[in-house]
């Protein structure tokens, strides 16, 4: 399998501390690759790094082969790179379809003056945009807080929101950032099957957690710590791996 | 352009630049204290004025007490905006835009008040050695704006040590920077709060008093303070007393020479632009450590 | 509780409402005097510059105290425009609403990347700029002595120059402002607006162009200024420096906040609201300037969704909850 996303001794430094010392690792296609590691591994830094919101001190980002490290992170999201956050970033204001529809901004074209103007091409693009919100929000169970604000759902149905919002524009590697912080163990478990059932159709998935159980959906893992990689393998492997179990000191 | 004109231009730029500083420093404790912008610091200033005017007129008090009830008036204030604006904002979760609309619109209230009860003239206060003025080689500065200047340096280094060393200061800075933690060390965190306003206020109303003699009380001041005393504490760094105080003389010098080369009725024009400037250019200030990146 | 109401029960109910409103907007001028009719006219045009500022704030979260500025240039333009250079009405118009379109576009660009208060305060520091300049520049203003003589607005050689005739020219053109408001809000753009309101970093990553969407819709607010203002010159024909100050801006603030920013036509209730009060308070002197401060914080404090937001709420209530996203007084944010 080809790599989706490549990085190279990345490394990077805040205010004198290294934070990052030279970290390489890549996200084969159609994978579920986890990035694992304790508190202060480097995981935020590093899955920043990777989406565009930190330009690293050194090291580079390649995707699809080509450079992206000094790529915007709109340019990125139109490349297929998206990511969701640590606290889940709804639209606090706007409905679930709405934010779903937002999800929808990068297939459309039609700009702002024609916006004003509301030509028939607007019209069509948002109905469209509508249509697949609902469709999503069936698939992802969301039917019945379609029409709800955002901002008042509990933390597991924002999560999900957010997952579907960042599904719906159909990106090529979906990066998730601690999904499952504030989760119970059921919501874990359905987050698992989504995620599951978004690689099936074809979603790269990096996955960014400390949370052991939710790694078990993925299909390599990565061990971050203190800014290095210190093992690399699938679940059973890895776990296994002293430096590892070290790390965590027995989790 | 004369020696003389130069050392003048300099001296106004100083008086001018330590009234600013002392707005910026009303906006730097608030700021500190509270993470809210004060858009009525300068009205603070207009009205511990006004109140001194009125002193000074209608009661016939003697200079010094009529500056202290100005000064302890702008204390008041502070309190009542705590109280009346910051706190029902709160209650109703609040944004930062909330914060800044009901400030602002204790602004224009203030200065409507002012208008209502004033009406469109100006006003003058007089100071300390009244018109008088002392000559630095050719060039003069009054009285009053020499002791602005003692009284302000006295006032900065005392913030300095209150924050730095008293208890009372110390619990004002820890229940800003972490409300939970402070609770729980058992800091009354709503009166720090309280507290932190009506030390605002009492910047303010000082810095009114002190300007009064030496530019007129006017229905208008107050906004142009508040934004040219923002300028200040922004160069300064938004939470650092000392550095609005250095900021406000920056901003002071750099609008006194710039007068010399373009004409007077620019003088505001000028001041904002370099607001506008050092927003963009360097919101952490000259001093700030880690200023708010853009508020 | 009342029972909700079924889905073409609301949407009579709504017809009903408008055609009485319609009704109702028709009947005034020739049932009031013309003083009333002269208030509601000025309420018009500060309601489009208002929904400029609402707009900006509503769906942006952008807090704009410069729209005096672009009000006088546009209403400078086309008073210069017209007894200076006797250029034709809509010329004037054009040309004030270019050059507060790339003052907005030049200024923007640097500025709109603060956010909060930088932001904000910065906007009122243009507006000093603004009324200095108005004041300083006299070639151009008049200064204090202002510009007078301005010719009222033809249409098709039909001159308006009675506040009757303006009337029923600037309500309608009010009315499709509104409209294309909402046209703008239920778009790509309008959802991608929002979502940068409310999560900015979230909108990055689904490809929204932050910047650029900020600088389109301050552009926007400014050329609706800009409009109102060369409306408000032909209509007042003498315009001097007074109506472009500190305290203009803080209207159209109000305007927008107590009517209601997230609303579309809020503002429209803000807009009568505070061009009616200094009428019913004018024996009193200046006090009406005072409760503006004093409602601009009521409004904050009580009343978060504005005069629109209240009667959103109170529709829902009475007629249930919307069928689909478009309303006229959409989105209350309580």
């Amino acid at each position: 399998m080809t790599a989706l996303l490549q990085v190279k001794d990345i490394a990077h430094q805040f205010h004198g501390l290294h934070v990052l010392k030279g970290v390489s690792f890549s996200v084969a296609e159609r994978s579920v690759t986890g990035l694992i590691g304790p508190n202060g591994a480097g995981k935020s830094t590093l899955f920043n790094i990777i989406s565009g919101f930190l330009r690293p001190t050194s090291g580079q980002v390649f995707y699809l082969g080509k450079t992206i490290t000094n790529l915007s992170i709109q340019r990125r999201s139109y490349a297929g790179l998206v990511r969701t956050f640590q606290t889940p970033q709804v639209f606090g204001e706007l409905t679930v379809r709405e934010n779903l529809i937002a999800g929808c901004y990068k297939r459309g074209r039609t700009g702002f003056i024609k916006s004003l103007l509301s030509l028939p091409e607007v019209r069509t693009e948002f109905a469209e945009a509508t249509r697949l919100a609902d469709q999503t929000c069936r698939e992802f169970g969301l039917d019945a807080v379609r029409d709800q604000v955002a901002g008042r759902l509990p933390t597991g149905l924002q999560r999900l929101v957010e997952l579907a919002r960042a599904a719906i524009g159909k990106p090529k590697l979906l990066c998730l950032d601690e999904p499952s912080s504030g989760l119970g163990p059921e919501e874990v478990a359905h987050l698992m099957n989504i995620l599951r059932q978004l690689n099936e159709k074809g979603i790269t998935i990096l996955l960014v957690s400390h949370d052991m159980e939710l790694m078990a959906v993925s299909t390599i893992i990565h061990v971050l710590c203190f800014g290095e990689i210190i093992a690399t393998g699938e679940m059973v492997e890895v776990r296994a791996e002293p430096r590892v179990r070290e790390a965590y000191l027995g989790i | 352009m004369t020696i003389t004109l130069l050392l003048q231009s300099i001296l106004a730029g100083l008086t001018n630049g330590f009234v600013y500083g002392l707005i910026g420093l009303g906006i730097a404790i608030v700021f500190r204290g509270a993470r809210i912008i004060n858009a009525m610091q300068g009205d603070f200033a207009l009205l511990g004025s006004v109140v001194a005017y009125v002193a000074v007129t209608r009661l016939h008090l003697p200079m010094l007490p009529a500056f202290l009830v100005g000064v302890v008036a702008g204390g008041v204030l502070g309190f009542l905006v705590e109280r009346l604006l910051i706190r029902p904002t709160e209650k109703r979760a609040g944004t930062e835009d909330s914060y800044l609309l009901v400030t602002l619109g204790g602004a224009f209230a203030a200065s409507a008040a002012v208008l209502l009860y004033f009406g469109r003239d100006s006003y003058v206060l007089s100071g300390v050695g009244g018109d008088s003025s002392i000559n630095v080689f050719d060039a003069a500065i009054r009285v009053h704006a020499v002791w602005l200047i003692i009284i302000s340096s006295l006032v900065v280094t005392g913030l300095k040590l209150f924050y730095s060393y008293t208890r009372l200061g110390q619990a004002m800075l820890a229940a800003s920077i972490d409300v939970n933690g402070s609770l729980t060390i058992g800091i009354n965190v709503p009166l720090m709060r309280t507290l932190t306003f009506v030390a605002g206020g009492l910047m303010g109303g000082l810095a009114g008093v002190l300007v009064a003699p030496l530019i007129n009380i006017h229905y208008e001041m107050g906004l142009l303070l508040t934004l040219k005393g923002f300028a200040a504490a922004i160069l300064g760094g938004l939470t650092s007393p000392l550095g609005a105080v250095l900021g406000g003389l920056t901003l002071g010098l750099v609008e006194s020479l710039a007068i010399v080369a373009v004409s007077s009725g620019y003088k505001d024009v000028i001041a904002m632009a370099i607001l506008i400037l050092i927003m963009i250019v360097m919101p952490q200030g000259l001093l700030g450590r880690r200023g708010r990146r853009g508020g | 509780m009342p029972a909700k109401l079924t889905g073409p029960q609301r949407r009579l109910l709504g017809w009903l409402c408008s055609v009485l409103l319609i009704a109702a907007w028709a009947a005034i001028p020739l049932l009031a005097g013309r003083s009333t009719v002269d208030l509601f006219v000025f309420a018009a045009l500060y309601a489009i510059a208002g929904l400029g500022v609402a707009f900006l704030l509503g769906q942006c979260g952008i807090v704009s105290l410069a729209q005096n500025v672009f009000f006088g240039i546009g209403a400078y333009s086309t008073a210069y425009g017209a007894t200076a250079l006797g250029w034709p009405a809509l010329a004037s118009m054009i040309t004030g609403m270019a050059i507060s379109g790339c003052i907005a576009a030049v200024v923007g660009a640097p500025v709109l990347k603060l956010s909060g208060y930088f932001l904000a305060l910065a906007t009122l520091a243009l507006a000093i700029i603004g009324h200095v300049l108005f004041l300083e520049w006299e070639w151009l203003t008049g200064g204090t002595l202002g510009i007078g003589g301005v010719p009222p607005i033809s249409l098709f050689g039909y001159p308006l120059n009675t506040p009757l005739r303006f009337y029923y020219l600037v309500w309608p053109t009010v009315l499709i402002v509104i409209l294309i408001h909402r046209n703008l809000l239920n778009s790509r753009t309008g959802i991608a607006m929002r979502a940068m309101r409310d999560a900015p970093s979230a909108a990055a990553v689904l490809g929204v162009n932050i910047a650029r969407l900020k600088e389109r819709v301050f552009i926007s607010s400014a050329l609706l200024g800009s409009f109102a203002g060369s409306l408000f010159a032909h209509y007042v024909s003498f315009v001097s420096v007074d109506s472009f100050g500190v305290d203009r801006a803080i209207n159209f603030l109000l305007i927008a906040v107590l009517g209601g920013a997230r609303t579309i036509a809020g503002p429209v209730l803000g807009a009568l609201f505070v061009t009616a009060l200094p009428n019913f308070l004018s024996r009193l002197g200046d006090v009406h300037v005072l409760l503006f401060g004093v409602f601009l914080i009521a409004a904050v404090i009580f009343l978060p969704g504005g005069l629109g937001g209240a009667i959103e709420r109170f529709w829902r209530t009475f007629a249930g909850p919307p069928r689909s996203a478009q309303s006229l007084t959409a989105r209350e944010s309580s």
